[in-house]
């Protein structure tokens, strides 16, 4: 059976990851000279207290090729074949990590590494169709072929409060247009070819719920759709409410955003990521 | 390392650290660059220029920190290349300088010696300019010797301030260096100059080898940046010159009266090193003249001579490939300096100045239309009596140009905010059409003469709230009674937000207790913006 490899980006629970037989692979978050595994020994509430209360900024940083190298030894023991599905290149380095790993290995294994070109729940999306198709049976080349197809139809919304954490880590792209408003603007961002863009500006929280609400209601032909929060569980349960209904309860996951992309978004961000049928 | 002391070998592997990362960040580097700062490509030149720097400090057997930044900043002078590069050699002079006689370093020499760097590169320019370069060198050092205050001995935390302290002053470049905000960049050459910085801080940090897993960002800026090339293009260009460089090694030079003698030949003149060996950057007309001037007084090398105007003909190419241009610009009319920050604030292509007693002509706005960096337009009136020549546009240009009807700043406002990324001119059109309808305005104004209007009687100086630019809805002896009055009439129970933009003259304290007031009476959200408008005491939109 194809074994699926991810990174802690993808917001998967460790329920969710034994569910399916996920390996996740948890990036770094660096508080001054104190580093965390994310979700490991540093979880999303423990980290935004530390966010709030201390001035240390966080950085994070990936894992090293020799790691992931390893891992895929230990995992060919077991499988002729590896599927690992990175966040997008364009804000970490685990995917090029990933392959020169690929090449140091030298069991007989079949390793393939994709970058989902998303993070969050749009990779988790991914992530998860391929693990369900490879305990359903699919070879490697198939989940690759589906992978490819299905990376376009994957939609990601996430509103904030504040675009600092982005600006400060590099990874705000061109919703860097969204800075500095001298109104006070909920901004909302999506992931397109695995960067960040500007979407729309909502005027307060609520009506950022509602834009969300609306930007999945309009999509249409929906397969699976996850929503996360980083500290608002109360928003993120509205949010649920009103979008629980559009898919079969299985093809509906919640999450909570990892440290390492807390380390990015900062506090207060909602997420939504669609995965849309063919 | 010896205990908390770095020696000369240290100090190279960190800065040989710095230039792999600066290598793996010189095409974005190149991307950024700006004219008139013509310089080829920052990024490869500031490469160009660590190469030659590092390769005399290999050359260099001594392990003392002296002995090997000297080295550093021979090699630096002769192989700088460009502006960037330049600047760059007297970084490492002053380096040398500062840690001239030492064997070992610990953070607070490191933070001297970037002080000195920082002092002998303003000293090698004619004219300092801030937002480059220079300013983020400057803030670096400021933050090293705050650090070394509090650990001395601390390198790692000293080297950590100073790259913490140049991203943020990159990204504050743009705020202090018109040419960067028109092309909507930071700094190419105090991006370089982080980079080099942070590359030697992650080699302190024992992570050399991790830069190859690294993705190179550019800082962002802390403004937003609206790239207005037609702007650019199509400005007058004037001739530049030729941009001369060369390497002078003579006997008992005078560096101060060659600097003196060299300024009245040109421009972005930059004159570095000792008395036996000079580095000359100039723009100048006559480069023969320079180049004889010099050769008079000993011996040239590296002698090389740019022709800018080609580079910059090169260069608005690039431009037009490099920079990205909007799928849809907004042009805005709008008067009030606060007012204009908040249109830029929102992105805005282009602002039109104007409004109530001074509408724009349809060329004006044909004008801000066609040199709009996009061919798909919306253009935002603001005011009713503007909305019947801004109607015109449509059929005067080629470009695709939506009109969306607002009559007031607010609506304008409520309009902008709901542009909407990801979706294309018509649909933007509808919604920000949608978005316009749904706010109400009240302005504020005193009567400029007695009057009746709507049936109210009003007398000269009274202040009067007009409701959508249309109906005075209320008058009285104060300005607060008339404001909440005027909020009642227009059911402010409905409304989730309501804005005050105070004018021009009105202190922000009082629009504060205007605000208190609101909503201790109402339950809505009230924010206080600066719009510094004419004419209106103060603007109030209902969303």
């Amino acid at each position: 059976m194809v074994k699926v490899v991810t990174d802690s980006c993808s917001g998967i629970t460790s329920e969710l990851a034994q569910r399916y037989g996920i390996t996740v692979v948890p990036l770094y978050v660096k508080f001054g000279n104190q580093v965390y595994q994310d979700n490991v020994d540093l979880g999303t509430d423990e980290f935004y207290r530390k966010l709030t209360q201390t001035q240390t900024i966080p950085n994070t940083s990936s894992v090293t090729p020799k790691f992931l190298a390893e891992l895929f030894s230990r995992l060919a023991e077991e499988t002729q074949e590896i599927l690992t599905v990175t966040l997008s290149q364009m804000y970490s380095g685990i995917y090029e990590a990933a392959l020169e790993a690929k090449a140091m290995v030298t069991k007989e294994c079949h390793i393939e590494v994709i970058d989902s070109q998303s993070v969050i729940g749009g990779q988790m999306l991914l992530v998860i169709k391929s693990a369900q198709m490879a305990q359903s049976g699919a070879n490697l080349d198939q989940i690759v072929d589906w992978l490819r197809n299905a990376i376009p139809r994957i939609h990601v919304r996430m509103s904030f409060d504040t675009l600092e954490y982005l600006r400060r880590g590099g990874r705000i792209g061109k919703a860097q247009a969204f800075l500095g408003s001298l109104l006070k603007v909920s901004p909302i961002l999506g992931i397109k070819d695995g960067a960040t863009f500007p979407v729309a500006r909502a005027r307060n929280r609520t009506h950022a719920i509602d834009y969300l609400v609306d930007f999945v209601r309009s999509l249409g032909n929906i397969e699976a759709l996850a929503v996360e929060d980083a500290t608002t569980p109360d928003e993120l349960e509205i949010l649920a409410q009103r979008l629980k209904d559009l898919v079969p309860p299985e093809y509906f996951y919640r999450s909570r955003v990892s440290p390492v992309v807390g380390t990015h978004v900062g506090p207060h961000v909602l997420g939504v990521s669609v995965l849309q049928g063919e | 390392m010896k205990g908390n002391l770095a020696d000369g070998k240290t100090l190279e592997e960190m800065f040989t650290c710095g230039t792999a990362w600066l290598e793996k960040s010189a095409p974005d580097i190149n991307a950024i660059n700006v004219f008139p700062v013509p310089d080829g490509d920052t990024g490869t030149n500031m490469l160009l220029t660590m190469r030659s720097t590092l390769e005399e400090a290999r050359h260099n057997s001594d392990s003392d920190v002296s002995s090997v930044t000297k080295a550093m900043a021979h090699g630096s002078l002769m192989g700088a290349r460009g502006n960037s590069g330049v600047i760059l050699s007297q970084f490492w002079r002053g380096l040398a300088k500062g840690l001239a006689a030492r064997t070992y370093f610990n953070g607070r020499d490191f933070a001297e010696a970037l002080s000195e760097a920082s002092q002998v590169a303003y000293d090698g320019i004619a004219q300092p300019v801030e937002g480059t370069m220079l300013t983020v060198l400057k803030d670096a050092a400021k933050a090293a010797r705050e650090a070394a205050k509090s650990n001395p001995d601390d390198l790692i935390s000293v080297l950590e301030a100073t790259v913490e302290a140049a991203r943020d002053s990159v990204a504050r470049t743009p705020s202090l260096l018109p040419a960067l905000r028109e092309a909507g960049v930071v700094d190419a050459g105090g991006q370089g100059m982080y980079v080099l910085l942070d590359g030697a801080f992650h080699f302190l940090k024992g992570e050399a080898n991790k830069i190859q897993y690294w993705k190179p960002h550019l800082v962002a800026a802390d403004l937003p940046l609206t790239p207005k090339i037609t702007h650019m293009a199509t400005e007058v260009e004037l001739p530049y010159g030729y941009c001369t460089n060369f390497v002078l090694e003579g006997k008992k030079l005078n560096l101060q009266k060659i600097k003196r003698d060299l300024q009245k030949k040109g421009q972005s003149l930059i004159v570095t090193g000792d008395d036996s060996l000079i580095r000359v950057h100039i723009h100048s007309f006559k480069p023969g003249e320079v180049i004889d001037y010099a050769s008079r007084m000993g011996k040239l090398h590296e002698i090389v001579i740019n022709n800018m105007d080609d580079q910059y003909i090169e260069f608005l190419k690039l431009q037009q490939e490099r920079l990205p241009t909007v799928d849809i610009a907004v042009v805005t009319v709008a008067s009030g300096e606060g007012f204009f920050d908040i249109f830029n604030s929102l992105g805005t292509a282009i602002i039109v100045p104007g409004g109530q007693t001074m509408n724009p002509s349809v060329h004006q706005l044909l004008q801000a239309v066609e040199s709009a960096p996009s061919n798909n337009v919306i253009l935002l009136p603001n005011n009713k009596n503007i909305i019947p020549a801004a109607s015109q546009i449509e059929s005067l240009t080629s470009k695709k140009v939506k009109i969306i009807p607002a009559k007031t700043t607010p609506q304008g406002i409520a309009a902008f905010l709901a542009f909407n990324y990801d979706m294309g001119l018509e649909e933007n059109a509808r919604i920000m059409e949608e978005a316009m309808t749904g706010v109400k305005t009240i302005e504020i104004t005193k009567a400029v003469r007695k009057t009746q209007l709507d049936g109210l009687k009003i007398k000269k100086g009274q202040p009067i709230a007009i409701l959508n630019d249309e109906n005075v809805i209320a008058r009285g002896h104060n300005i607060l009674n008339v404001i909440l009055e005027a909020l009642q009439k227009a059911d402010i129970e409905k409304a989730e937000i309501v804005t005050l933009y105070y004018g021009a003259g009105v202190k922000v304290a009082e629009a504060e207790n205007i605000a208190k007031e609101i909503r201790d009476i109402y339950e809505v959200e009230v924010e206080v913006v600066r719009g510094n408008q004419p004419h209106y005491n103060y603007i109030l939109s209902l969303e």
